[in-house]
């Protein structure tokens, strides 16, 4: 079972989404993708531990681009 | 030494560009952006804050529309070739620097797009602007203007030429290499789509980094393709911004100045250092005037209508010997034409070149005192 993570385009998107989910009081942390097939190669990616949905929530209504969600087994 | 060429390059870079110029190459020897460990990511977040401060001085949104240049140059380079395409017209002023006019004369060559001078007249822009509104027909796509002359210190209207421009849908790039850091810029209220910056002027940062700030970035095809860390199967540049324009490693201690450089003049105060620097051009300007021999080409500099650079020539000297004769005694400054062969031939220039000064904040009153005591002497034959 993996770690609930938001995969995101570059390290720029990476740390502008910390930086959102940071003001709405998620906590994340930037990795890098770690199955990079799953994301058309190379990138990085948020480790959200608690929130994901609500995460993903709140940077898509911020225009962040999201290339997938993987809730690492977490349903909520 | 006395050091009046900061319009070429800003000198001495204040103490803060230095230590954090220091600190990034020991402390961020990470690649940003490119690999997982900490000290990768430590550097890609000093990326990033640079990135924010420069999009919160130039208030554009996202700091993901900050593109890292190696200077201005590279930063329009990057415009006018991911933008322009076949027959499209182009309106540039009467004032630009070979960083337009070069890229342009190749893109004439090769897809032919055509080009239209607009005169700029000091003191007059509704003048200005009219002869920018002149200039523009059907295909035009793009208006570039520099924002102040490298040569005469001549402030162009940018904020009406926008407003101008954006009436019949064609977009602006300016070219902000020697205002960045020294005026207010305001992406949104002026409506600029291509603001270009260097580091190394106004913001006191290290040579060798500049910006290309837009909110258009997506839609340029980029100058250079190449390893971005990400999205690394797909053959083709990323489309998103600011990876889709940006290409191998960054100048990681360049964009570490830059923000240090940027800190510096907010604490500064980028009005204060304006002042500044306008009140020792007037007092460089009413003391050539007492010179015999002395010709100026532009009116008394206006801060509403000038930045600080002033340029002259003394008779019987050419620019070349009387910069070499001020550097003997020790004072910097640069003479010629200044990679703006427009701007000379629009003085009248372009044959005999000028003397350019332009002072820093580190510039004092007894420093352009010593200037003119010297240059009297030159004057006089006497040195």
């Amino acid at each position: 079972m993996g770690k609930p993570l938001i995969m995101l385009n570059s390290i720029t998107y990476a740390i502008k989404a910390k930086d959102i989910l940071f003001r709405n009081g998620i906590a994340s942390y930037i990795e890098r993708t770690p199955h990079p097939e799953r994301a058309m190669g190379c990138g990085y990616s948020l480790y959200v531990p608690d929130r994901i949905l609500e995460a993903q929530s709140v940077l898509t209504a911020a225009g962040i681009k999201i290339i997938k969600t993987d809730l690492g087994g977490k349903s909520k | 030494m006395i050091y009046l060429d900061n319009a070429a390059t800003t000198y001495p870079k204040p103490k803060q560009v230095i230590n954090t110029v220091a600190t990034a190459i020991s402390k961020y020897g990470g690649n940003p952006g490119r690999s997982g460990h900490s000290m990768s990511i430590q550097s890609a977040m000093q990326v990033y804050e640079t990135r924010q401060a420069i999009s919160n001085m130039f208030n554009i949104d996202g700091p993901e529309n900050v593109v890292f240049t190696q200077n201005c140059t590279h930063a329009i380079n990057t415009v006018l070739k991911g933008y322009l395409k076949a027959n499209d017209h182009v309106v540039i002023s009467c004032l630009e620097h070979n960083a337009v006019l070069r890229p342009l004369h190749s893109l004439k060559e090769k897809i032919d797009i055509t080009i239209t001078k607009a005169n700029v007249y000091p003191m007059d822009n509704d003048r200005t602007l009219d002869s920018f509104r002149q200039a523009i027909n059907s295909k035009t796509r793009l208006i570039v203007c520099i924002h102040g002359s490298n040569v005469w210190g001549i402030k162009l209207p940018i904020e009406r030429i926008c407003a101008l421009a954006h009436q019949y849908g064609i977009k602006v790039l300016v070219d902000a290499a020697q205002t960045g850091g020294l005026c207010n810029i305001d992406i949104q209220d002026s409506g600029i789509d291509f603001l270009c910056i260097a580091g190394h002027k106004g913001f006191y940062a290290p040579m060798g980094i500049g910006a290309l700030i837009t909110k258009y970035g997506e839609n340029l095809q980029p100058l250079i393709e190449g390893g971005t860390g990400t999205n690394s199967i797909s053959p083709k540049q990323p489309e998103l911004m600011p990876e889709r324009l940006e290409f191998g490693t960054q100048n990681m201690l360049g964009i570490c100045g830059f923000k240090a450089g940027i800190d510096f003049t907010q604490k500064k105060g980028i009005n204060n250092i304006f002042k500044h620097e306008m009140t020792l051009i007037d007092i460089i300007y009413e003391q050539l005037l007492k010179i015999k021999g002395i010709k100026i080409y532009t009116p008394k500099p206006d801060p509403m209508y000038f930045v600080p650079v002033l340029s002259f020539n003394l008779s019987n000297f050419s620019s070349e010997e009387v910069a070499l004769k001020l550097d003997k005694n020790n004072i910097k400054v640069r003479a010629g034409l200044h990679c703006a062969p427009l701007a000379h031939e629009f003085a009248g220039t372009l044959s005999t070149g000028a003397v350019r000064i332009c002072p820093s904040v580190f510039t004092s009153q007894k420093d352009i005192e010593y200037f003119i005591f010297i240059l009297k002497k030159i004057a006089g034959n006497l040195i």
